[in-house]
């Protein structure tokens, strides 16, 4: 921070401080490089766990072959889809809803605006939840994804304040006095000038879509066609902790015996199913980093 | 004017009923379609209505032996159907009655219609019900009748005199007459659905809590003959066994939780020094690099130390190949400095997103500020101190108040996916036990018990930590 002379001491400290930055980063993208090298590497090195720096008889194979499991592929399309469906019903939920809350002439305004902030605060514990969503016949469907996430307190606030911040209020004076409805005004108006928070609650929200497992591993008890993928991963990780077992099971946890007689071997088997998982994620990371960033900073404004 | 007056009068009971009814339509409990003990205790009537699988998916066996008629269960299925759209079309009926004479005169026809409607499928149950009382096996098909069906009739009935009432008070719109409603109501109403929304994800799970006060196995009734009062209050001091778990993982939850309040610095330092870094591409490259691992699951953070530690992976491949070890050792497996590691795995996911917010405090810290500290002959690291750390203080604060608000919840994710048999004793967390507890075991009301002591601590260390904040910086945190 500003300018000064660089002494032998300052030399040495910023010696230190790049190499602890430096290594840190490398801890950070490491496991993720190792993951990836094994699952294009020759299969029967990585069984002998001799490919640990650089990737060496490079096939997608493996990828291939997990084409081949049934409810893999079925977890990444019900991923998907809830990632898709939950994200868009919640941004226009919250959008509308922040909207709304941001319209002094409403009935109870501000008690309603409360009523809903206020849930982010407390909640009722995991099995009044899970008795809740079994008594609303949600468990074991796949609306259990998607409605309970629709109102999201925090995202609401977000777009309250962005649109009370950044729009402003003579826009919608002027459309109103033009004869616009409030829907009107909020389709042709507040969204298309509200992007940038919504893009950013976007992508908060399909990241958590992605990454959930605790809703499926809880509600989706008798449907495993439902379970999301890191639910999949999470149960492959565990049953298949025991490799001989599986291989002389022959077939189990739904890994199709196909996929065992050839060369993969249960390590293989994780690790491309864990990458499969990743991959969304880092190929978005790149375009989205601004938002998340944008993301945290906006959080730090209370509504 | 007194016409108007009676109107206005009659339509709070109209609004009251048309809400109480909609939101039955969610109660299992107050389901009249429920005739038979075969029928799930979580069917509420709007699942009836409009699920047939949900409604008959214990019934294949009475379909095969002819215990009951799949007619029976159509015409249940249907009633239920037609209920549900009739309260339905009262509930918007009452939104109509905020508007003026046209919107009125629509909504208590919706209103005289929906209830009509309902009226008549009652009737359906009724029948169903003694076709299912009829049968030939009793025991199994256990008919049963629900006392709310006379609520419900009663209502309805009330309703519909009420619609009927209005509709001749109301009178026929003039025509040419437009829908018009005060905005205030308009945008109530637009509202509401989420309300609704929130109100049943949200609030609703707080009944739940009642659960606490019985003795529930899953899939008994709650009735008062299996009300114990707050006897699973008493069981977490009195029973031995309890007590010493529920001690076991407060020892844990607050170990965590305080490893993470005593680390939470290390965010802002890692800001602070990042921010030390001059070559600005650099800087770019480490922030962008150690955000990636808080965007993945915790699952796939598993998966991670799974490819790193395990007998099979990176470290032990490394050192069976080097001949520095003979076999693979699997870190995961061991019981140790469980604490510890559960530490740096959290560092390692999000240490580098949680200092993108001091980042930002940095660069918004006034740049005079470090000039004076030059002028006054300050060093590179007073600056740091006396410049920097105070000026990220606030921040600090703010975010150390809300993690000790939240001691009790370190999430159940994290520890789940790193549980094992060697090292559960230590790994054991609050919100953990209470899934093992309640979904796993199915001990559901003493895992109510301490969820509910649990939410309970939480809620007030907020208010304490809000007061706090609101004590010393005149500002609140929520």
């Amino acid at each position: 921070m500003g300018k000064f002379k660089r002494r032998p001491g300052d030399v040495v400290f910023d010696i230190i401080n790049g190499l602890f930055f430096a290594l840190f980063t490398l801890v950070c993208i490491f496991p993720f490089y190792y993951l990836f090298i094994n699952t294009i590497s020759d299969n029967e090195l990585v069984r002998k766990g001799l490919v640990n720096f650089i990737p060496r008889g490079i096939h997608f194979e493996n990828y291939i072959r997990l084409l081949q499991v049934n409810d893999l592929f079925t977890s990444f399309a019900i991923t998907l889809a809830r990632t898709i469906l939950g994200t868009l019903l919640m941004v226009l939920a919250s959008a509308f809803v922040g909207y709304m809350v941001t319209q002094q002439e409403m009935w109870g305004r501000s008690f309603w605006y409360r009523f809903l902030v206020i849930t982010m605060y407390f909640n009722a514990g995991i099995i009044p939840w899970y008795l809740n969503m079994s008594m609303l016949g949600l468990t074991n469907t796949f609306w259990a994804y998607i409605i309970p996430g629709i109102v999201a307190p925090y995202n609401i606030i977000l777009v309250k304040t962005y649109i009370e911040s950044a729009i402003p209020l003579e826009l919608q004076e002027s459309a109103s006095l033009d004869g616009a409805s409030h829907l009107k005004i909020f389709w042709k108006i507040i969204l298309p000038l509200s992007k940038p928070i919504l893009a950013t609650i976007a992508i908060f929200g399909a990241v958590g879509h992605w990454n959930s497992f605790q809703d499926s591993l809880i509600l989706m008890q008798s449907a495993p066609k439902l379970y999301t993928l890191q639910h999949r991963l999470y149960i492959y990780l565990n049953t298949t902790s025991n490799l001989s077992a599986l291989m002389s099971a022959g077939s189990t946890s739904g890994i199709s015996k196909t996929v065992l007689d050839s060369a993969l071997n249960g390590k293989v088997i994780k690790y491309t199913i864990a990458m499969v998982t990743i991959i969304p994620i880092l190929l978005v990371y790149p375009f989205m980093q601004r938002y998340f960033e944008k993301g945290i900073m906006i959080g730090a404004v209370k509504g | 004017m007194s016409k108007d007056k009676t109107t206005n009068v009659l339509y709070y009971p109209y609004r009251i009923i048309s809400i109480f009814l909609l939101v039955t339509l969610f109660f299992p409990g107050l389901n009249v379609a429920r005739i038979s003990g075969m029928i799930g205790r979580s069917t509420s009537l709007l699942t009836s209505g409009f699920s047939y699988g949900n409604l008959v998916a214990n019934f294949g066996r009475a379909f095969k032996k002819g215990w009951v008629l799949e007619s029976t269960m159509h015409l249940l299925n249907i009633s239920s159907l037609i209920i549900c759209i009739g309260i339905i079309l009262c509930a918007v009926g009452a939104c109509f009655s905020l508007g003026n004479r046209k919107c009125r005169f629509t909504g208590n026809l919706l209103t005289a219609v929906g209830t009509l409607a309902a009226v008549v499928s009652m009737s359906g149950i009724w029948k169903a019900y003694f076709q299912i009382a009829a049968t030939k096996k009793p025991s199994k098909v256990e008919p049963m009748f629900q006392d709310f069906y006379y609520v419900m009739l009663i209502l309805l009935i009330v309703l519909f005199i009420n619609a009927v009432v209005q509709l001749i008070l109301v009178g026929r719109p003039v025509k040419g007459e437009k829908f018009e409603m005060e905005t205030k109501f308009k945008l109530f109403l637009m509202f509401l659905p989420f309300i609704l929304l929130a109100f049943v994800f949200s609030y609703l799970p707080l009944w739940g809590w009642r659960y606490a006060f019985f003795d529930y196995k899953s899939g008994d009734t709650l009735s008062m003959e299996n009300f114990v009062g707050f006897k699973w209050f008493g069981q977490l001091v009195r029973n031995k066994s309890t007590t010493r778990d529920i001690l076991n993982v407060m020892k844990n939850t607050l170990a965590m939780s305080g490893l993470g309040i005593a680390t939470s610095w290390l965010p802002m330092a890692f800001a602070i020094f990042l921010s030390e870094i001059r070559n600005s591409k650099f800087r770019r490259f480490v922030q962008t690099f150690t955000t990636i691992p808080n965007f993945i699951s915790w699952v796939l953070v598993f998966a991670i130390a799974f490819c790193i530690f395990s007998t099979d992976g990176f470290i032990s491949s490394l050192m069976v190949n080097l001949g520095i070890w003979t076999e693979g050792k699997n870190f995961l497996m061991s019981g140790s400095h469980t604490w510890l590691k559960m530490l740096l795995w959290g560092l390692w996911k999000g240490l580098g997103w949680s200092a993108i917010i001091y980042i930002a405090g940095i660069s918004g810290i006034d740049q005079q500020l470090y000039e004076a500290a030059t002028v006054d002959g300050a060093g590179r690291f007073q600056k740091m101190w006396h410049v920097t750390v105070p000026g990220l203080m606030p921040t600090f604060y703010v975010l150390l108040l809300m993690a000790v608000a939240g001691i009790l919840s370190n999430g159940m994710e994290q520890y789940m996916v790193f549980e094992n048999s060697s090292n559960t004793a230590q790994i054991m967390v609050l919100d953990l036990y209470v899934y093992k507890m309640g979904i796993v075991k199915g001990a559901i009301p003493l895992s109510t018990v301490v969820g509910m002591l649990k939410s309970v601590v939480s809620v007030t260390l907020l208010w304490i930590a809000n007061s706090i904040s609101k004590l010393l910086r005149g500002e609140t945190i929520v």
